[in-house]
């Protein structure tokens, strides 16, 4: 365990010494500030907005953050061949990818959490409560950015980063269709698209903005139960990205 | 040997159900596909000239001011909300799979580690 | 098998392209076999296989055919990566650390004492003493060099596997590697070094294998390599009118009792016979066919 910590801890830090992180920390407080500027058709309204605008901007910040911080390590690591030495002495291949993951992971709890209390922050300052789900449905959405740290390390392994960031989108949005909405992409063929689609995520169970957004209470078993699948998810994706490791040749 | 293994995870794959459509999984109660069209509101016994759902009783209330349109309390499924509603959250005859779905997941992924490991150690 | 770090048996590589249409053999059958505490020089031109090998024996490479040991057990394992040391070729660790960073947290991650005085003796021993605070990407290529040696001799490995260390070294820094290759092998740890740098090849190893294409083109002790096969040298001191002169011959050994005999009746003083040496280069080039790919 203490290597994979250290490695993880390496990672944060050199993932916290490069701009990418502050441009993006930038992007999510330029996002905040224009949350704050919404109007209010009342104020019921204007909170409602404010919570639903603040909670989708967390959904897009987490598949952002997850590309901006996982698509480019291990590739740059191959590229400057940083992976050799580490690889061929201190750690294995697990290893490795548990610390950069782990790492990378860190990151994105700490500005999915930082979004959260700027989200509070401007509720607070225009007077609206704070709902209780907020900081469950911002651990579901910190899940899900977990999730999609384990799909883009898996691309990465097998793809340039150019390509990562669009198939990491498009698993994303085509992951939040129902299975007959999926099939209406290809009618002729359903039988393919239906098996095509039980072998995607049901990233859908991470999204609860509406009903958070709309006062309504969602059971706690409900969040446990997701974030439960997100993880086992996250998972199952980190250990197809290290049998695929695993086969590589590092060059 | 790993093509029969291909040849069999395909097999297994496709006679897998895809069961997590909430709108071809749940019972016609939760689609409130029991509610016909009628002609009078149940409620309060009133005629309607207008086609409308039909709502169990409380979940709406008439418009004061007279009209023919109808309020419904907050977070309650009606007119063109099935989206809002159609959502893992509020389904919770769906909250069974992600259990189920949790643990294929983590069996899965359990044996690809061991496979993977093994072969990297065998190769 | 302790006494075995390295054993590559019949090793080969290939290289698919694209599609696997076309496929490129980097190694071809190659074997050698290491002792304990054996310094092993490892040459061969540009393309010849040596890091492709390099990467096999660190489980970075898939090896397509053939097997390789290191103290019996498989590359890549946790219990044979403990015991080696990496000096990679052009090594680029993540230069927003300082070294003392790298340092630390390398020792960490091979759960080793991550003292400060221990990091800055290591530090001091490659040179970087006054270097510890400062980032690697204000590092020349040959004080990155000396980083990446810090690292490989921070848990005094038992075999250190070196690819071309001393590439963009100026010749002091050149000899202070020298140096501490030989007193890590003094130490106990055998040392396998890729160079391309036959001097300094010549001067620290004790048995060389020369790749060329791919292939094992010669494998021996130095001394056998560099001695040809039937020359002598005789160095003797003739003295004639009054003034002593020294002179050197060289003859073939069939000849070489009859020169000495011949020397002795001129009443000449010898004063040495030894064998001719070729340089490490003569063997090199005689071996590679004289040039690269």
């Amino acid at each position: 365990m203490r290597p994979v910590m250290t490695f993880a801890l390496m990672t944060l830090r050199s993932l916290l010494r490069r701009r990418t992180i502050w441009g993006i920390s930038i992007v999510i407080l330029i996002a905040l500030v224009g949350i704050g500027q919404v109007p209010g058709y009342g104020v019921s309204n204007q909170g409602r907005f404010m919570l639903d605008f603040g909670l989708f901007g967390l959904e897009i910040g987490t598949l952002l953050l997850a590309i901006g911080l996982a698509s480019n390590i291990y590739p740059r690591d191959r590229e400057r061949k940083t992976v050799m030495p580490i690889i061929a002495v201190p750690l294995s291949r697990g290893q490795y990818l548990m610390g950069r993951f782990v790492g990378a992971a860190l990151v994105q709890a700490a500005a999915m959490l930082a979004g959260c209390l700027g989200l509070m922050v401007i509720l607070m300052l225009n007077e609206h409560a704070i709902p209780p789900d907020l900081f469950p449905a911002t651990g579901l959405l910190i899940v899900e950015g977990w999730f999609l740290l384990a799909v883009v390390f898996f691309f990465s392994f097998w793809t340039s980063p150019p390509l990562n960031a669009p198939l990491t989108i498009l698993l994303f949005i085509v992951s939040q269709m129902s299975v007959s909405g999926f099939v209406g992409l290809l009618p002729t063929a359903p039988g393919i698209m239906r098996t095509l689609r039980l072998l995607l995520p049901h990233m859908d169970v991470f999204h609860i903005k509406d009903p958070i957004a709309h006062g309504m209470d969602v059971p706690g078993l409900y969040f446990l139960l997701a974030m439960v699948y997100g993880l086992s998810y996250m998972v199952f994706m980190l250990a197809v990205a290290l049998a695929v490791f695993r086969k590589r040749d590092l060059k | 040997m790993r093509n029969v293994l291909t040849f069999a995870a395909i097999l297994l794959i496709s006679a897998c159900r895809t069961d997590y459509d909430i709108e071809e999984v749940a019972t016609a109660e939760f689609l409130g596909q029991d509610h016909v069209h009628a002609d009078s509101c149940e409620t309060c016994g009133e005629e309607t000239t207008e086609v409308e759902h039909d709502h169990p009783e409380g979940e709406h209330v008439h418009d004061p001011a007279g009209s023919d349109r109808h309020i419904h309390e907050a977070g309650v499924r009606n007119h063109g909300t099935e989206w809002f509603f159609n959502q893992p959250w509020a389904a919770d005859f769906i909250w069974g799979k992600m259990v189920r779905d949790s643990v294929i997941l983590v069996l899965l992924a359990t044996g690809l580690i061991i496979l993977s490991g093994y072969r990297r150690k065998n190769r | 098998m302790e006494d075995c770090p390295l054993q590559v048996t019949h090793l080969g590589k290939v290289f698919r392209r694209r599609l696997g249409l076309s496929s490129f053999k980097a190694v071809d059958s190659v074997d050698f076999r290491m002792s304990g505490g054996e310094i092993m020089g490892f040459l061969g031109p540009n393309g010849a296989g040596k890091t492709t090998t390099i990467k096999c024996i660190l489980g970075l490479l898939k090896p397509f055919s053939g097997s390789i040991t290191l103290w019996g057990e498989h590359p890549g394992s946790a219990k044979v990566r403990r015991r080696i040391g990496y000096v990679p070729e052009n090594p680029d660790y993540e230069d927003l650390f300082t070294p003392l960073e790298l340092l630390t947290m390398f020792a960490s991650m091979r759960r080793l004492d991550t003292g400060r005085d221990r990091m800055m003796a290591i530090l001091s021993r490659v040179g970087l003493s006054s270097w510890e605070t400062v980032r690697l990407k204000n590092f020349s290529k040959g004080m990155r060099q000396r980083v990446s040696l810090a690292l490989a001799l921070q848990s005094e490995p038992d075999l250190l596997i070196m690819d071309e260390p001393t590439g963009g070294l100026d010749p002091t820094a050149r000899k202070e590697f020298r140096d501490i290759i030989l007193e890590e092998n003094e130490r106990g740890a055998s040392v396998f070094l890729s160079s391309h740098l036959l001097s300094e090849v010549e001067t620290v190893c004790r048995r060389a294998v020369i790749l060329a294409r791919g292939k094992k083109v010669v494998e021996g002790d130095m001394e056998e390599l560099l001695r040809t096969e039937d020359r002598y040298s005789i160095r003797y001191r003739l003295a004639h009118g009054g003034i002593e002169e020294e002179k050197e011959v060289e003859v073939g050994e069939e000849s070489l009792q009859s020169s000495i005999d011949d020397l002795r009746s001129r009443g000449v003083f010898i004063i040495r016979i030894a064998p001719v040496y070729r340089s490490l280069e003569d063997v090199f080039l005689s071996a590679t066919g004289g040039g690269g790919e």
